[in-house]
């Protein structure tokens, strides 16, 4: 119940790449293959375990239509992280990455961490876009990089806690101011005095991350 | 200009006498209550503006930054219609003190911070102005008039009015409550707009809230301190299903509310440097037209609406469906639809047995369904009103946030700004009124499953149901609020698109 810190996250690409479905998986652990188009922005919250600390993950997964993008930019502000995904069938999707970015870089913060994810990589025999190509992609900008596949699960967790591993390196290096809520991270109710998160403050039914990584 | 001189003029009248008596007292107030009985159609909306004028806190205070221009018309205009010098907050100031006085004790939300505001405590608990008293005349008579014939004369003082309830119902429990209710709605609706709007002269808010003044702040830190609670304090796995912050940002109440804040922030900025571009009489136009639109967001419908005969269940699906569709966006009421239904349904089974005696018939009709049902416990049925009502404001909240989202990315508008705002206020007044009604229903239950309880196990209970539920009409109404400055700039755009109107 309690948490010491949360993290928004924001999910950005094309429309149909996965993005909701990425979500669903995260929170749900399920798939749902036919989804509405999501209006504005949709929300999902999870709490995850870093380092001993419990994490409370709210993430805004927003709407990928190029007719709603004005509107989603607006949702940007205060993210402490983004997973922006593509479409590993469709290159079109990839080619976008770069108006995403600059999108991501010019609306939020700039110690944004932001996750690079090629959905759907269960679609092997309809791949379109080189896992090089994103690993290259990635590191030219300064991303990480992951595949994966909301249908099959594979590696969904990851990202999601990767990014938050990766805030929270930057909070304990002092990055992050964590005080200035337009960086996108809170401290949970019960730090609001002390910065220093006891152990005891993660007891409550925390659902533990296991790693089930090693698929793809 | 003028003719809306003539609109405001008998209402302006009436506020002042309120400013002179200070706590209007019965005598007064059922005089300018009589005042407003009179069709007269034409001062309802303006009445209502005054309401709740504070419930635009923002884009006043933000407006009157940028266009001090039309924020000292707008001072000017009342100091010259009224005797006594006061820009618009000082209506609420003296009252509205001793409100947050009486109010801060209870209304958990809205504890912090506000300390500064009540330097003067003043003994009795404010009684609402008269528009306020009326609208709650109407809405209790509209409720009991089915077996009172009050509805030809249903304008009293307000003691009158509690007394009118009191004969209509059957039950003491529910007599007490009903009183109860209007005073605690009054209460939770208000203490949130006082806060906005104790800062003399349109100064920013923000100092009295301790730097967060916006609506998800102030529900997000009770939240906080609930979870902070509940971690610290609550052994009890079932303590923690009641808090009302909690469950409401479970339903992600709180997420929509800050995404729709987004929104409403990004409009406010683009109105406002549209209105600074522009000047002469192409300024003064859309001036006009963005103070229609500001008036179809004054819940003139509070007032007007129907006394209309009692609902049947299907009716709030209907209305609600019937409103969203008129918006002519894409956005769907069924989330909330269901939660209501569901909640609906949960205390007509819940009251089914008990009330087998007695002679409110209209609800039994479906009282075969309770085969299954073993009695529930006040906390039971506790639990599951404030889940109920944390649930049916967190969608309500999306369905303004959806809405926003969809009109500011709608190009063509078959349905114009104007409209859709008053499609939109009405909305808000049948999600408030069916809050209201939902929670008399649940201390029903309340007062029926605890006859034998004592009343200091038993009220508390009650009262926490009233106040979650006036907490969560002014949730509503201000998050309404937030659609304003969308709406503006959507009627601001389609006027560019389309040059010539």
């Amino acid at each position: 119940m309690t948490y010491a810190y949360l993290f928004k996250y924001i999910i950005i690409g094309d429309t149909g790449v996965g993005k909701s479905c990425l979500l669903l998986q995260f929170t749900d652990k399920r798939f749902q293959p036919v989804h509405d188009l999501t209006i504005g922005v949709e929300f999902g919250a999870r709490m995850v375990n870093i380092d001993g600390k419990q994490i409370k993950l709210q993430i805004w997964d927003t709407a990928g239509q190029e007719s709603f993008r004005s509107i989603t930019r607006s949702y940007y502000r205060g993210a402490a992280g983004a997973l922006l995904v593509y479409d590993i069938t469709r290159r079109e999707t990839f080619n976008h990455l770069t108006s995403w970015l600059e999108d991501a870089r010019q609306h939020s913060s700039s110690n944004m961490v932001i996750m690079l994810i090629g959905n759907k990589s269960d679609l092997e025999s309809r791949r379109d876009v080189k896992r090089e190509e994103g690993e290259a992609f990635a590191r030219e900008h300064g991303l990480i990089f992951m595949e994966t596949s909301a249908k099959t699960a594979c590696n969904v967790e990851e990202a999601f806690i990767n990014t938050a591993k990766e805030i929270y390196r930057k909070i304990q290096q002092g990055l992050f101011d964590v005080h200035n809520e337009a960086n996108g991270i809170k401290i949970g109710p019960q730090q609001c005095i002390s910065t220093s998160v006891g152990p005891s403050a993660s007891q409550r039914n925390s659902r533990d991350v296991g790693s089930n990584s090693g698929c793809c | 200009m003028s003719d809306e001189d003539d609109i405001e003029s008998p209402v302006l009248t009436e506020a002042s006498s309120i400013l002179e008596d200070g706590n209007c007292e019965p005598a007064k107030t059922s005089e300018s209550v009589d005042q407003r009985a009179n069709p007269e159609s034409k001062s309802e909306p303006v009445a209502s503006t005054r309401k709740r004028p504070e419930s635009k806190p923002s884009s006043d205070l933000e407006t009157s930054e940028v266009l001090p221009v039309q924020a000292s018309q707008a001072a000017g205009k009342e100091t010259v219609s009224k005797d006594v010098p006061q820009t618009g907050w000082g209506y609420w100031g003296s009252w509205g003190k001793s409100l947050l006085s009486s109010a801060s004790a209870t209304v958990a939300t809205v504890g912090q911070g506000i300390s500064n505001v009540l330097e003067k405590a003043e003994t009795s608990l404010g009684i609402p102005s008269p528009s306020e008293i009326s609208t709650e005349v109407q809405r209790a008579t509209g409720e009991t008039n089915a077996k009172e014939n009050e509805t030809s004369s249903p304008m009293t003082g307000p003691f009158g009015v509690f007394s009118t309830i009191s004969t209509a119902v059957q039950s003491t429990g529910k007599s007490v409550i009903s009183g109860g209710l209007d005073a605690l709605e009054f209460i939770g609706k208000k203490t949130m707009d006082v806060i906005a709007e104790g800062d003399p002269g349109f100064k920013r808010t923000k100092g009295l809230m301790n730097r967060n003044s916006t609506l998800s702040q102030v529900l997000r830190e009770a939240k906080e301190k609930e979870e902070l609670w509940t971690s610290n304090e609550v052994t009890v796995e079932t303590d923690k299903k009641a808090h009302y912050g909690l469950l409401f940002d479970e339903f992600q109440g709180l997420s929509h509310l800050e995404a729709l804040e987004m929104l409403s922030r990004e409009s406010e900025i683009k109105v406002k440097s549209v209105l600074n571009s522009l000047s002469g009489e192409e300024l003064e136009t859309l001036k006009l037209e963005l103070e229609q639109l500001k008036e179809a967001f004054s819940l003139a419908e509070f007032c007007e609406e129907e006394e209309e005969e009692k609902k049947g269940d299907e009716d709030f699906t209907k209305e609600i469906t019937e409103l969203v569709s008129q918006l002519n966006v894409s956005s769907k009421p069924e989330k909330l639809a269901r939660a209501r239904n569901t909640a609906c349904e949960w205390i007509r089974t819940s009251l089914a047995q008990p009330l087998e005696e007695k002679e409110e018939g209209e609800k039994q009709l479906e009282a075969e369904k309770t085969v299954h049902i073993n009695k529930n416990s006040i906390e039971d049925i506790h639990a599951f009103a404030i889940r109920s009502l944390a649930e049916l404001t967190a969608y309500s909240i999306e369905l303004f946030h959806k809405t926003a989202a969809l009109v500011l990315h709608g190009r063509k508008q078959e349905v114009t700004a104007v409209e859709r705002s008053r499609t939109l206020s009405q909305m808000t007044v049948v999600l408030c009124k069916e809050l209201s009604s939902l929670s008399k229903e649940f201390t029903t239950c309340l007062t029926t499953a605890g006859v034998k309880e004592k009343a200091d196990v038993l009220n508390p209970l009650i009262t926490a149901v009233f106040l979650e539920a006036s907490n969560s009409a002014s949730y509503i109404q201000d998050a309404f609020q937030l659609l304003l400055p969308v709406l503006e700039i959507s009627l601001i755009e389609n006027k560019t698109e389309l040059p010539e109107a």
